[in-house]
């Protein structure tokens, strides 16, 4: 910078100093009289609603014309802006399960891929199952000749069907390819993969593409009872591939597919090769070459799966005196509404989970803590937890937000996900900072949380895979429990609403009618045809 | 989510009981550098841990090996005397585990060759019977590589070959191995739960893990590392309103002058610290952290300009448009290896269509994209390549209602809470506010991730975040946090060796905002010179210094008994080669 700029700027800051000087002047007035009327919520100093924000964004601009600071980023004015997402560019990898059939990969893959989407990675899943009965679905719609897809099919010493499925293998782990090509983070390539060769075709292809790597993942499970229950799934749950088949017969079917596979099986030892080996869920884990960023996450959250019953509950906090005045953020306590519902809840959670153990966790602030306050289970608190930081705006409503700042209130509903408020955050820092609660969510069995509602509807998303347009739309109504039940593909869902009214906080997008999420859940069921294929 | 969240009537902490860590592995396998930063990782988390070393102990009870009696590493036969010393050491230091224990302690790192089964087993048995879980950890390797050069590095810089020739100390170590080499038993048994690292971490296996902490454990060995590199840590520059967060302001002019100085310094210092250990440095990367709060990755904004006189002159025709800019940054960047030669990444485009400076028009763009790469030319025109991260979890701590207060004001409007925060400024959360302990949690995924980064790192950051990761890197106890001094204007230099950190400062900038003296540049008195400023609750600030920066974030500047770095006084850039002295955490 050379003299004279720095010199122009200096004067321009003292003039921000003398309008800050001004301002501080006024701070004692206005604390002494409101901080003793409203200890719990004080009144901020810098905030959206008071005059000197505004005071001190437009001393700044008026000194920043003309001079010629070296600055290239924008000044800050205002009370928030949207921000860009991470780049993750650089992050490319294959995910190539291994395993038998009904041994959890389907499973594995899913769970995998709701986290690192949750997390904003572009994942896919390549399934070739899936490819396979789309291919034979428009095949038999074409020529009307039905394949058979029975055991026979998958023998090995079936040479021409053994032709077919490899061609699908590559055909699938090709579009894969094309897809992380195209802008894709994770692409999983989701079919058994059973044998070395296969795998080294695999590893052959990828280390062709400049900057993907790729990592095996295989599941074993040595439990009978776990391996019976897939089996009874998969054979219950309408696979086309035995449509028509009595139970029985599609189960002895789908048994025999499994010895073939099972002939040929030959478990991960290739010495080179990237590799993570998960033993019956979260027991016994093998990592080897596990060198990327992304690789160490997936595999550290991998180890800390399991697959034990249990339930997720999800509260908010009972009405809020602030939710009562429209006001957002804060810390106020229970409105005589909110504090019915806390003293209906632990009849509701003992209803619904008997003398089953549950963990009660809340947030540091005294809304959720008061919410929880008649719960008789052990009870953690996480300020982690806490509600999204609307910066410069807490406190304030939505109608005062709109008044002092129009058109920046207008910019947050046009992407609401990625605004983050001027001082405080957004819905992405919000997941950013509950990575670990997730982390810790996976590992436990039932757990109550009693949140607020920016907080249940990143945990929801996350449970239910909504995309992260929606994640700020998401309907997570006061006064109502939230039972969520992790199942292989999704979890199954239950509401209970307490007869206690409250008011509505809920803001729907707005211009954009029927965005707003209702209560019914995604569906659970496994995919047979894949909706991209 | 790791330091603890709640404390505990037993001082045990994650549901987790006690845990014996029994390292298995031969000699000079890296069991002590994993056993170290172990014990620093699970202290930091507020776990009580503490590293029994076998070796240490036998030093220091015994004396040197040259004390020794010759068939003492010797394999088969041994003399009862020489047998009986050797059940002295290991009683010692099962004695050492029992009182670590019975005092409250939670996890013991034994480290210790533990190298044949039945010696391992009777061991675990002898405490797994008292419900003490017991691990393995092993550390296997098959590179000679790494074996030797822990041997040069580490070992033979060891008390017992104090006053050896290199290369002998080096043979007599080879033959210390190759002795227990035919004793050893690799962990095999599944009988207890293992952790087998194989040479630093290129395959782990983990067999039978259960339990949050010792999943962790597992998480965090599988990050580190010992590769060479060096960590910077700086403060960012002064913005217009430093003592408020919700603010969010804009540097100073005085913050610009600082970051473009910072630049300088930084590339200066750490080219002439890698070639002073044969390194490259256009080979190198820097990847530079700051948070998302505008004073941060401004901060960082000089790195990323080609040069300074690009900087100046942002539109000049021909440029690619940058990604850091409102309008383009959505699109995925590319990586940052652009055709050599030609910059791939321009970052001054300031107008951007929009005129900035108009008053009244909206700030709607995009802020920075998380990331961005540029290739810069270095001060002596070599090119290397520097990459910026802006990582949300790294603002600083949270004041909550004493935002946008100065300390009187807090003190007036909130002395009950001031007194307590007084007391314990580490635990303490003020209405609304982060605690340090708070802020710890927080930073947690960040300290992995700075376990794993290969690539030299500057972090340009906050005080309160600095402090943290600092007292991480040292080992200081949490209480400590709140009172260490990161001074704008010192750049701290932090090498990680293999049993701790070494640590350096340099000072590079005297200026406005140096340690929380006015916005327009006049010195204000320091806190620390005024006695009892904060202990007696006396408004002692003057009307000038009430601008100070932020007393929360910054109360390490504002009271006494803080730690302070020794800091090299740098007259001009270029002079750090002679450091008048440094310090060795170990």
């Amino acid at each position: 910078m050379d003299q004279q700029s720095t010199r122009d700027l200096r004067a321009d800051v003292s003039k921000i100093l003398g309008v800050l000087d001004d301002m501080q002047d006024n701070v004692d007035g206005v604390l002494d009289s409101s901080i003793a009327a409203d200890r719990a919520n004080p009144p901020v100093v810098f905030g959206a609603g008071g005059p000197m924000l505004k005071m001190f964004d437009e001393s700044t601009q008026s000194s920043r014309k003309g001079s010629q600071a070296p600055t290239p980023p924008r000044s800050v004015v205002g009370i928030g802006n949207k921000v860009a997402k991470p780049d993750y560019s650089e992050a490319k990898i294959v995910v190539a399960m291994v395993g038998l059939p009904a041994r959890g990969k389907s499973f594995l893959s899913n769970k995998l891929m709701r986290y690192l989407k949750w997390l904003e990675y572009d994942v896919e899943v390549f399934n070739v199952g899936q490819l396979r009965r789309a291919r034979a679905r428009q095949k038999a719609q074409q020529s009307g000749i039905k394949e058979d897809h029975t055991a026979t099919y998958f023998s090995h010493e079936n040479a021409e069907a053994t032709k077919i499925r490899d061609q699908l293998a590559t055909d699938s782990l090709e579009m894969l390819i094309q897809w992380l090509r195209k802008g894709g983070n994770v692409g999983i390539h989701d079919a058994t993969n059973s044998t070395i060769n296969r795998r080294s075709k695999i590893s052959a292809r990828v280390a062709q593409e400049r900057g993907i790597e790729v990592i095996f993942l295989e599941s074993v499970c040595n439990d009978p009872a776990v391996i019976a229950a897939n089996v009874a799934l998969k054979v219950s749950s309408g696979d086309p591939d035995y449509s028509g088949l009595p139970r029985e017969e599609a189960k002895r079917d789908f048994l025999t597919r499994i010895r073939q596979y099972e002939s040929v099986y030959e478990t991960i030892t290739e010495p080179h090769l990237s590799y993570l080996r998960i033993t019956d869920v979260g027991n016994e884990v093998t990592l080897s070459h596990i060198n990327g960023y992304l690789q160490s996450r997936i595999a550290f959250y991998l180890m800390n799966l399991h697959v034990k019953p249990r339930s997720i509950f999800f509260s908010r906090h009972g009405e809020s005196q602030y939710n009562v005045l429209g006001r957002i953020g804060g810390d106020s306590p229970l409105s005589p509404r909110g504090e019915q519902y806390a003293k209906a809840l632990p009849d509701l959670v003992r209803d619904n989970i008997g003398d089953a153990p549950l963990t009660v966790w809340t947030s540091t602030l005294q809304r959720t803590i008061q919410t929880a306050g008649g719960l008789n289970y052990t009870q953690l608190t996480w300020k982690s937890l806490d509600e999204l930081d609307a910066g410069v705006c807490d406190g304030m409503t939505y109608e005062e937000i709109e008044q002092a700042y129009p058109e920046d209130f207008a910019n947050r509903d046009e992407d609401k996900f990625n605004y983050r408020y001027r001082g405080g955050e957004s819905y992405r820092d919000v997941v950013v900072r509950l990575e670990p609660v997730i982390m810790e969510l996976e590992r436990q069995e039932n757990i109550l949380i009693i949140g607020h509602q920016a907080i249940l509807r990143c945990l929801y998303a996350y449970f239910h895979n909504l995309p992260q347009a929606d994640l700020p739309y998401i309907k997570i109504p006061l006064h109502t429990v939230i039972k969520l039940t992790p199942k292989a593909y999704g979890c199954d869902e239950e509401r209970y609403k307490v007869p206690i009214n409250a008011v509505d906080t809920h803001r729907p997008k707005p211009k954009a009618a029927g965005l707003g999420l209702d209560a019914a859940p995604p569906p659970t069921a496994r995919d047979y045809y894949g909706s991209k294929q | 989510m790791a330091a603890p969240l709640y404390t505990t009537a037993s001082g045990l902490l994650f549901h987790a009981g006690k845990i014996l860590i029994l390292t298995v592995g031969l000699p000079a396998r890296g069991k002590t550098h994993m056993s170290r930063a172990l014990e620093r990782y699970l202290r930091w988390m507020g776990i009580k841990t503490q590293v029994v070393s076998l070796g240490d102990y036998r030093r220091k009870t015994l004396g040197g090996a040259q004390k020794l009696p010759p068939d003492y590493f010797a394999v088969g036969e041994k003399s009862p005397e020489t047998m009986r010393l050797r059940q002295t050491v290991s009683d010692g230091c099962e004695q050492l585990i029992w009182d670590f224990f019975m005092s409250g302690g939670q996890v013991v790192i034994y480290d210790a060759n533990n190298g044949t089964r039945k010696a391992r087993q009777s061991l675990a048995e002898k405490f797994d019977k008292e419900g003490i879980h017991v691990i393995m950890l092993e550390s296997w390797c098959e590179n000679n590589e790494i074996v030797e050069s822990n041997i040069r590095n580490v070992k033979i810089s060891s008390p017992d070959y104090r006053g050896w020739d290199p290369d002998k100390a080096v043979a007599d170590y080879y033959e210390r191995i190759r002795i227990r080499e035919q004793a050893y038993e690799t962990v095999e048994e599944t009988t207890w739960p293992f952790i087998r690292i194989i040479n630093v971490g290129e395959k782990i296996m983990v067999n039978k893990i259960r339990g949050y902490l010792q999943s962790r454990i597992v998480f965090f060995l599988m990050n580190i590392h010992n590769r060479f590199r060096m960590i910077y840590f700086a403060r960012s520059g002064q913005s217009l309103i430093e003592h408020s967060y919700k603010a969010d302001s804009d540097l100073s002019p005085a913050g610009w002058e600082y970051s473009e100085r910072l630049k300088e310094f930084v590339t200066e210092r750490r080219n002439n610290a890698l070639e002073q250990r044969g390194y490259n440095p256009s080979e190198r990367r820097l990847v530079i952290w700051t948070s998302t709060r505008r004073r941060a990755h401004h901060s960082a904004w000089p790195f990323l300009s080609t040069s300074k006189q690009e900087a100046l002159l942002p539109s000049s025709p021909g440029y690619t448009s940058s990604p850091l800019s409102n309008v383009t940054s959505e699109l995925p960047s590319e990586s940052g290896t652009g055709p050599s030669g030609t910059p791939s990444r321009v970052p001054g485009d300031i107008t951007h269509g929009r005129p900035q400076n108009a008053p009244g028009a909206p700030a709607m763009g995009r802020t920075f994209s998380e990331t961005s790469v540029a290739t810069v030319s270095t001060v002596d025109g070599s090119r290397s390549n520097v990459k910026v991260v802006e990582k949300p979890q790294m603002s600083e701590i949270n004041p909550g209602v004493w935002d946008g207060l100065t300390p009187e004001q807090a003190r007036k409007f909130y002395s009950e809470e001031w007194n307590r925060f007084v007391k314990d400024p580490y635990a303490f959360r003020a209405p609304r506010a982060e605690s340090y302990h708070d802020l710890c949690v927080r930073l947690e995924p960040v300290l992995i991730e700075l376990e794993r980064e290969k690539e030299d790192l500057l972090i340009i950051g906050h005080s309160s975040v600095i402090r943290c990761l600092l007292a991480y890197l040292i080992g200081l106890p949490a209480s400590e946090i709140p009172a260490i001094e990161i001074a704008r204007g010192d750049l701290l230099e932090v090498v990680p060796t293999s049993y701790g950190v070494h640590t350096q400062a340099f000072h590079f900038w005297d200026g406005p905002g140096r340690r929380g003296d006015q916005l327009d540049g006049t010195e204000s008195p320091s806190l620390t010179d005024t006695k009892g400023a904060s202990a007696d609750g006396e408004a002692v600030h003057s009307r000038k210094t009430r601008d100070e920066s932020n007393f929360y974030e910054n109360w390490a500047e504002d009271t006494q008994g803080k730690k302070t770095h020794s800091i090299h006084e740098l007259g001009m850039v270029g002079h750090g080669e002679n450091p008048r002295d440094s310090l060795e955490h170990v």
